[in-house]
C-alpha cells in the first residue's frame, strides 16, 4: 500500500465513527470542567489532543479509531458508496489538534475557563462532522488560502 | 454547578450545534443570483473557452473532500449538453482568485450564461434537478417532467 496520505482513499464513515467517539469523550471533558474536576478535564483534553495530534502527523490512516473503524465495524456494513482521500480528514484532525492543545497550554497556565471552551468548540465541530457529514476542509482551507497562511510552492502544482 | 444544570448545560449545547448543522444543511447548495459580472475564460485562468450556451465552473481547493463527487457530477451533466462547458479551477495556489470572486467555500459553483455573465451562484455541495434546471432555461431546452 501506498504511503502517501494524499493517494490512498479512505472509507469516508470511518472519519464519522471517529468523530462520534471524539464529540462523546469532549462532552465528558465539559462535564468534569464544569463540574469543578480542574485536573481531570485537562487529563483527558490532553490524552483528546494526543488522539487528535496522532492523527494529524501520522495521517488519518493510522489513527486508532480508524484501525478500529476497520477491524470492527467496517465488515458489518455494506462497502462504501464512495472512497474519498485522505487528505481533508487528516486536514480536519489538525484543526482538532490545534483547538484541543491551546485549550491544554492555556488550562496549564491556569486560565479561567480555557478548557472548557476548547472542549466545546471541538465538540460542536466533531459533531456536525459525526452527525451532518460537515468537511472543516471544505470550509476553512479556501479561507486559508485567502489570507495568505497557505503558501504551496509552485513546484508543488507540477506533482 | 450541581449534575442536573451540568447535563443541561451539555444539552444546549447539543441543541446549538444541531442548530448550526441543520442550517448548514439547508444553506448547501442553494442557488442564489449570481453578480451579474461578465467574465471571460482568461479571468478563470482556463485555457478551455466558455461554453457556446452555458458554462459551470466549479471552484474547488486542496482538502476538500466533496470537490471530486461535485465535479464528477458537473461534467456529467455538461457533457449531456450540446454547449454547455465544465471549467474546473482550483484556488490553492489562487488567492487572487479566490478573493476576487470572495469565494468562502469549496465547492462553490457558477453558472455562466452564452455571454459569460455570472447568473448564478451556489455554495458547497450542489443539487442536480436545480442545475438542471438553471440549465434548461439558459439553454432554452423545456422540462417535460415539470408540464404536470
Amino acid at each position: 500500500m501506498s504511503e502517501s496520505p494524499r493517494s490512498t482513499g479512505i472509507d469516508p464513515r470511518s472519519p464519522r465513527f471517529g468523530a462520534s467517539i471524539t464529540g462523546i469523550l469532549l462532552l465528558v471533558v465539559l462535564f468534569l470542567a464544569l463540574a469543578g474536576a480542574a485536573t481531570a478535564a485537562l487529563t483527558l483534553l490532553t490524552a483528546i489532543a494526543a488522539l487528535f495530534g496522532w492523527g494529524a502527523f501520522a495521517g488519518v490512516r493510522r489513527h486508532p479509531y480508524g484501525l478500529l473503524f476497520k477491524a470492527a465495524i467496517r465488515p458489518r456494513l455494506a462497502p462504501p458508496a464512495e472512497i474519498e482521500a485522505a487528505g481533508p480528514p487528516t486536514f480536519a484532525q489538525g484543526v482538532g489538534f490545534a483547538v484541543t492543545a491551546a485549550g491544554v497550554i492555556l488550562g496549564l497556565f491556569g486560565v479561567p475557563y480555557a478548557v472548557g471552551i476548547a472542549a466545546a468548540l471541538a465538540f460542536v465541530a466533531a459533531f456536525l462532522n459525526s452527525v451532518f457529514g460537515y468537511c472543516i476542509g471544505c470550509q476553512l482551507y479556501v479561507l486559508l488560502v485567502r489570507v495568505g497562511f497557505v503558501h504551496v510552492p509552485e513546484a508543488a502544482r507540477a506533482q | 454547578m450541581n449534575p442536573l444544570a451540568i447535563l443541561a448545560a451539555l444539552a444546549a449545547l447539543v441543541a446549538v450545534a444541531t442548530l448550526l448543522g441543520l442550517i448548514w444543511r439547508v444553506r448547501q447548495g442553494k442557488v442564489t443570483a449570481g453578480s451579474g459580472e461578465t467574465i471571460t475564460a482568461a479571468d478563470l485562468a482556463s485555457d478551455a473557452p466558455l461554453g457556446a450556451s452555458a458554462t459551470l465552473v466549479q471552484f474547488s481547493a486542496e482538502l476538500c473532500s466533496r470537490c471530486p463527487g461535485t465535479r464528477r457530477m458537473l461534467s456529467t451533466l455538461a457533457a449531456d449538453r450540446p454547449g454547455v462547458e465544465f471549467l474546473d479551477v482550483d484556488l490553492t495556489h489562487r488567492a487572487d482568485m479566490a478573493n476576487r470572486f470572495n469565494i468562502m467555500q469549496t465547492p462553490t459553483t457558477f453558472i455562466l450564461d452564452r455571454s459569460g455573465r455570472i447568473r448564478a451562484r451556489i455554495g458547497g455541495v450542489p443539487n442536480r434537478d436545480s442545475i438542471t434546471e438553471q440549465l434548461n432555461d439558459l439553454t432554452g431546452r423545456n422540462n417535460v417532467r415539470i408540464a404536470a
